[in-house]
């Protein structure tokens, strides 16, 4: 089946042949003009990624990955213009999972998507769990619990989680998660990772001011301990 | 040259003030040496006229004999008188008898008017004393008479006078330097001032005005200096605001362009994944719009990216980073063929990986355009203190007397050249002044253009295991 793109964007051109251009890549795409459009589409339908302006009229991107992390960890790449005043990092922050730089090319776009998809659709084969202090990691279920309790993680924290603690002990540079992790091979920003692993460990550690599980290694990159 | 003023203006008043001192101190001396010696003088010819004429005649009677000279002697001895007693034909008497040799002492003309019966007079120091001696013949043709006076006295009070004029003079001329640099200093002080006014000016504070105190020549130019600092900042304050409102046009006409571009090169993107099924025109055309969207797009990019320089809110993000590394990848994603000269061991600085990057790519694309397919090296050197790396080609140059200006907006060295927005250089050196460093191009002695970007390093690498870290960054690579 066809990934389904919801895609959210003001400007009708930019729009239009976005909606074409990953179409004829092979995707379903749904079009809103607006956020709070956007989110209408949202509830009503299933997606396997929102692509989303961030200077929306309206209800702007922020807002509206807030409100979708509310109830999905459906992966969100937003789409930002260079010199926008609000920085990538506070959508980031609201829950993003990955950003491109307007303009872009058609391709380079559809290689965000797919890699944003691929993190989101990987399943593995063998039953696998990871464990790390009081947590389980269900590798092919895609879930993490804490004493049998729930922890909802979108799919880029947990592969970010995953790939820590399938090295534990080894420190991992900015770099090289963002490359395993994002599928970026040279050179994507590191902020994307600061913000995940900030998520990540308010979600996961007991005190978040004071990390035990996943722990900075200054200058170098983060760790995951054994 | 201010300080020299000041101090040819100290050095004329005192020797002003020292000149008129030492004329009137001088003059005083003189006259009132005269006056004490011709008083002393005359007190003394007087004594001796009567001593002569009337004392002396009276104990030495006609016929003098050694006991009559025994009491004139004793009558002058009484007096507090040295005398010296030259009887006609006999031997001179002295009292004390230790001036015995000073008969000789005593000028010849003085002895000569003396003997012709006149009283004569001479200023010498006897026995270490200064004294007057009058001497005369008693009762006109009688025995010579040397009567002598001891005036230490009269010497001891001139020492003090010219004791006393030396020191009021010393005091004086201390007190004239005093006064002067005073003096001077007053008069100066508006041009201290004036002076201080044209610096802060010139280091930038275009407020800096000069006080006007008073409405003398000074004042005037005061004032005259006030009006042309107003018009000197009136002028740059237009000219700064005329300068913001350009940049402010183009930053807005760059986010303006923005929405468009960023929807023309989507567009050309899918245009370009289709041109194989157009028409041979269409297809060209399709390429070339393709061709110069793209262009357009990186001009309106470089545009934003001078403004966002402009606003100067630009932030910089310090990591330690393998300039070898970071230029070999740059290198193989801008400039494959370029020849990279880099050291053996690794040069690690806390810098701002991308920022570097932009810098060293728009040098590459500027070799590449300044000589296409010319030959473009890359060399990294470093010392203690900075790194320097240079990119070199082997193209026309640029005429000296252009080359300070391959770093303005828009500057072409050869106008007639496309490519290139012309802004790649001026955006490398944005970058460059960020980081702390600064670039700088020459022409090499055997041809093509060198610009060199220098880093300082002076940011001390975190908890100093710079070399730990890099060491565990390419393991994890």
């Amino acid at each position: 089946m066809d990934a389904r793109i919801l895609l959210v964007e003001d400007d009708p051109s930019i729009r239009e042949v976005t909606a074409i251009g990953l179409g004829s890549a092979g995707f379903a795409v749904t079009t809103a003009v607006d956020g709070v459009e956007g989110l209408e589409r949202f509830r009503a339908d299933p997606f396997d990624l929102i692509l989303l302006d961030i200077m929306l009229p309206r209800l702007d991107g922020y807002e509206v990955t807030r409100q979708i992390r509310r109830t999905s960890t459906v992966p969100v790449v937003m789409l930002t213009a260079r010199g926008d005043t609000m920085d990538v990092v506070v959508g980031l922050e609201a829950g993003a999972d990955d950003y491109v730089r307007k303009p872009f090319d058609l391709p380079e776009l559809i290689a965000r998507i797919r890699a944003a998809l691929r993190r989101a659709g990987t399943t593995a084969d063998d039953v696998e769990e990871l464990r790390i202090g009081n947590l389980v990691i269900d590798v092919a279920g895609r879930s993490v619990t804490r004493d049998g309790a729930d922890v909802p993680l979108t799919r880029t924290e947990f592969d970010l989680l995953e790939e820590l603690v399938r090295h534990a002990g080894q420190v991992l540079s900015r770099d090289v998660l963002l490359d395993r992790v994002w599928g970026y091979d040279y050179l994507g920003d590191s902020r994307l990772v600061d913000v995940a692993i900030q998520r990540l460990r308010s979600k996961v550690e007991t005190d978040s001011t004071n990390p035990e599980l996943i722990q900075t290694v200054r200058g170098a990159g983060y760790k995951a301990v054994r | 040259m201010i300080r020299g003023v000041r101090a040819r203006l100290t050095a004329t008043i005192v020797f002003l003030v020292v000149l008129t001192a030492t004329v009137l101190g001088l003059a005083s001396y003189v006259f009132v040496d005269a006056r004490l010696h011709q008083q002393t003088l005359d007190e003394a010819r007087d004594q001796a006229r009567f001593d002569l004429s009337v004392l002396a005649p009276q104990i030495l009677g006609e016929q003098p004999t050694p006991a009559s000279f025994a009491e004139l002697t004793a009558a002058f001895h009484f007096r507090t008188l040295k005398s010296i007693i030259v009887p006609v034909g006999g031997l001179p008497i002295s009292d004390p008898s230790s001036l015995q040799g000073t008969l000789d002492s005593i000028p010849t003309s003085v002895r000569q008017f003396v003997d012709g019966g006149q009283i004569a007079y001479s200023w010498q120091t006897v026995d270490g004393v200064p004294s007057l001696i009058v001497g005369g013949r008693a009762g006109g043709t009688g025995p010579e008479i040397y009567l002598i006076h001891d005036v230490s006295a009269l010497q001891q009070a001139l020492d003090q006078l010219r004791l006393a004029l030396g020191v009021g003079a010393l005091i004086l001329a201390i007190v004239a330097v005093v006064a002067a640099r005073l003096v001077a200093r007053g008069v100066l002080a508006p041009v201290d001032e004036a002076s201080r006014a044209a610096e802060r000016i010139a280091g930038g504070d275009l407020s800096a005005r000069v006080p006007v105190t008073s409405t003398d020549e000074f004042g005037q130019w005061a004032a005259r200096f006030n009006r042309m600092a107003d018009s000197l900042e009136d002028t740059i304050l237009r000219l700064e605001a005329a300068q913001t409102q350009n940049r402010r046009f183009v930053a807005d006409v760059a986010h303006e362009l923005r929405t468009p571009v960023a929807a023309l090169v989507a567009e050309a993107s899918v245009l370009g994944a289709h041109l194989d099924a157009l028409p041979f025109e269409a297809r060209r055309t399709g390429e070339l719009v393709v061709h110069d969207i793209g262009r357009l797009r990186f001009l309106v990019e470089d545009l934003m990216e001078l403004s966002r320089f402009d606003a100067a809110g630009e932030e910089v993000r310090l990591q330690a980073i393998d300039l070898g590394r970071l230029i070999r990848d740059v290198a193989a994603a801008r400039l494959r063929d370029a020849v990279l000269e880099l050291p053996d061991d690794r040069v690690v600085v806390e810098t701002d990986p991308r920022r570097l990057e932009r810098i060293v790519g728009n040098l590459l694309d500027n070799a590449r355009e300044h000589a296409p397919g010319a030959l473009v090296v890359v060399r990294l050197r470093s010392t203690v203190d900075e790194v320097r790396i240079a990119v070199l080609d082997r193209g026309p140059g640029v005429p000296p007397d252009r080359l300070g200006r391959i770093f303005e907006r828009f500057f072409m060295a050869d106008p007639s050249r496309r490519g290139g927005s012309g802004l790649g250089l001026a955006i490398a050196a944005e970058h460059a002044a960020l980081l702390g460093g600064r670039l700088r191009a020459r022409n090499r002695d055997e041809g093509g253009l060198e610009i060199e970007l220098v880093l300082p390093v002076t940011q001390p690498l975190p908890d100093g295991d710079a070399a730990a870290i890099s060491r565990g960054d390419a393991e994890n690579r």
